[in-house]
């Protein structure tokens, strides 16, 4: 009996639990109206302006380090989409210290379904959707740009490096959210994280050898646009790295769940 | 079947806390620190829970009722001891526990902020992977103990206290679990809510033989629900028996008031073991006339406080 129950909660199952709480809480969303178009509108803006010093930028100085304009186009777009799913599926961690030091955070512990996936699923920021159009239009303008062919392995492998990208930084902001369960301050470890993310928008190779060691060992932003976009830009030499990026975005996000489910065993829910 | 719903056995929770110094200075110095105390939550605490009772968990705050519930919950782990709830380890299976169990913790609601309660109800049925006709079995008993149509297509963040704190009650039922654990329940509720709230509870202990482990400060839950309670402070086991040896905790004493010729009240307490009611007044009749006598029960609410007080000065 026990067995069988255990069984039914595969992957099927999370991914139907998924996708009602999904719907249900965009029915709500929709329902605050306002909220939603100026939520929207704001997500806008904020991409168009980041869009407007990104093209300031690189109107002047037209190559960087051998990249040319729409190299760089493409790598932004990249780092756009790559971006949104944690800005959609994972926002909720940016709540979580909240919830830990209220004494909230218990209420996941109760349920017969795995934490993080709980935790995770309660919120979908549609903010995200915004960004995720953008990206996707300037990347699809450069990739016509540089001219890459549009053939089903491009296409393929489009997808799976994107995939890729995003995992790199659901990881790196699961471990930011999880030192909550450590520190009381772990905000700025959030925020600085954050703030990591305008990192991957350039390619590592402008940065000096320590920082470039940094951004691709330490705190691995350079895997979130670049070097998996080297597939693309440079097909004729891509590094190692980029072809192992799927790997070892699978082995990053696993340990910064693990990391994650850590912190909950480890933390001691004081106070009533 | 074992008729147990929870053994506990010697069970005791240290946990380790932080010397914290002051100032700047104490804050660099705690970041190095390994200055801990140890502070023991919950010591050897020994408890059996038969399946089917309402049982009254008690004790001052910071007593170690809390701690006591997240180890039963299988959400800490006990420093040492043994505990079975409905014959699982919960620590060692927390998924496997948490379908056979239900938590309330009062004022803080479990369930999705935004979605009207019924599309919570929804999920809960999916994430426990319940029948869809226990389901519907349980929609109708609850409609059957409380009008819950005025709540069921409202988003819980529109609710007032009381409908919150009955959706989240009516939530950790829905699985049909065999216990639940009600964490103060009625705080912060009006009289009225109140007494639905246990109405509530008292139903569906009938109906479903739920085992119902409740803490609270309020008297009045423990006298309209529990038969048996169970008293700690300050970690420990102090009482665990009926609510009527409670009564009988300090000698059963009642308060004797007799109104006299001049319509003065005077008050004479009875210890029952030494007297009686009837001998104390016929003794008073000798001297005054009496008028009119009140005979005071000593309340559950005394008896405890006179428990807590008496354990905090000993």
């Amino acid at each position: 009996m026990e067995v069988q129950m255990k069984k039914k909660r595969g992957l099927r199952f999370y991914l139907s639990i998924y996708k009602k709480i999904l719907i249900q809480d965009l029915k709500s969303k929709m329902s605050y109206r306002a909220d939603f178009v100026i939520s929207t509108f704001g997500m806008v803006l904020t991409n168009i302006s980041g869009f407007i010093t990104f093209m300031i930028l690189f109107h002047n100085f037209p190559s960087v380090n051998g990249w040319d304009y729409h190299h760089m186009l493409f790598l932004y777009g990249f780092s756009l989409i790559a971006l949104t799913p944690v800005q959609c599926f994972f926002d909720n961690n940016w709540n979580l210290r909240f919830m830990v030091r209220s004494g909230d955070f218990i209420k996941y512990c109760f349920r017969p379904i795995n934490v993080f996936f709980y935790f995770i699923s309660e919120v979908f920021d549609v903010k995200g959707l915004g960004q995720f159009a953008f990206g996707l239009g300037t990347f699809i303008y450069a990739w016509n740009k540089i001219g890459i062919p549009v053939t089903v392995v491009n296409i393929a492998e489009a997808v799976l490096f994107l995939l890729t990208a995003s995992l790199f930084m659901i990881a790196l902001m699961n471990l930011a959210a999880a030192t909550c369960f450590w520190i009381i301050n772990s905000g700025y470890v959030m925020v600085i994280m954050f703030r990591f993310k305008d990192f991957a928008k350039y390619p590592a190779s402008i940065f000096s050898g320590v920082f470039r060691f940094i951004f691709t060992f330490l705190i691995p932003i350079a895997f979130v646009a670049y070097y998996p976009s080297l597939v693309f830009v440079t097909p004729d030499h891509v590094p190692l790295l980029s072809w192992l990026s799927p790997f070892i975005g699978i082995a990053f996000f696993y340990v910064s769940y693990k990391f994650w489910m850590l912190g909950v065993r480890r933390y001691d829910f004081t106070g009533s | 079947m074992a008729n147990e719903a929870v053994v506990m056995k010697n069970v005791s929770k240290q946990f380790k806390v932080l010397n914290r110094h002051e100032g700047l200075k104490g804050s660099i110095q705690d970041l190095f620190s390994r200055d801990y105390k140890i502070v023991n939550a919950v010591s050897d605490v020994s408890l059996t829970v038969e399946k089917g009772e309402i049982i009254g968990y008690l004790g001052p705050n910071g007593a170690g009722k809390s701690t006591t519930i997240k180890m039963m919950t299988g959400v800490l782990e006990p420093s040492s001891g043994e505990i079975l709830v409905d014959g699982r380890v919960p620590y060692k299976d927390r998924t496997a526990n948490s379908e056979h169990i239900g938590v309330v913790f009062g004022q803080r609601s479990q369930l999705w902020w935004n979605l009207p309660l019924i599309e919570s109800f929804n999920l809960l049925r999916d994430i426990y992977l319940v029948p869809e006709k226990d389901y519907q079995d349980m929609l109708s008993l609850y409609r059957s103990l409380v009008d819950i149509e005025p709540i069921l297509h409202k988003p819980v963040r529109q609710m007032s206290l009381g409908q919150r704190t009955l959706s989240d009650i009516l939530a950790a039922f829905l699985h049909n679990p065999g216990i639940v654990f009600l964490d103060e329940p009625t705080i912060g509720l009006d009289v009225s809510m109140k007494a639905r709230i246990r109405e509530l509870i008292k139903g569906l202990n009938e109906v479903k033989q739920t085992t119902v482990i409740l803490t609270t400060h309020d008297m009045g839950d423990v006298d309209a629900l529990c038969r048996r309670i169970i008293i700690i402070d300050e970690g420990r086991k102090i009482y665990d028996n009926d609510i009527e040896h409670l009564k009988n905790y300090f000698g059963s004493y009642r308060t004797l008031r007799m109104r006299l010729g001049d319509d003065s009240w005077v008050e004479q307490v009875i210890d029952e073991k030494k007297t009686d009611v009837m001998h104390a007044i016929k003794e008073m009749q000798k001297e005054h006339k009496v008028k009119d006598i009140q005979l005071q029960e000593i309340s559950t609410e005394e008896v405890i406080r006179k428990i807590y007080e008496g354990s905090e000065s000993a």
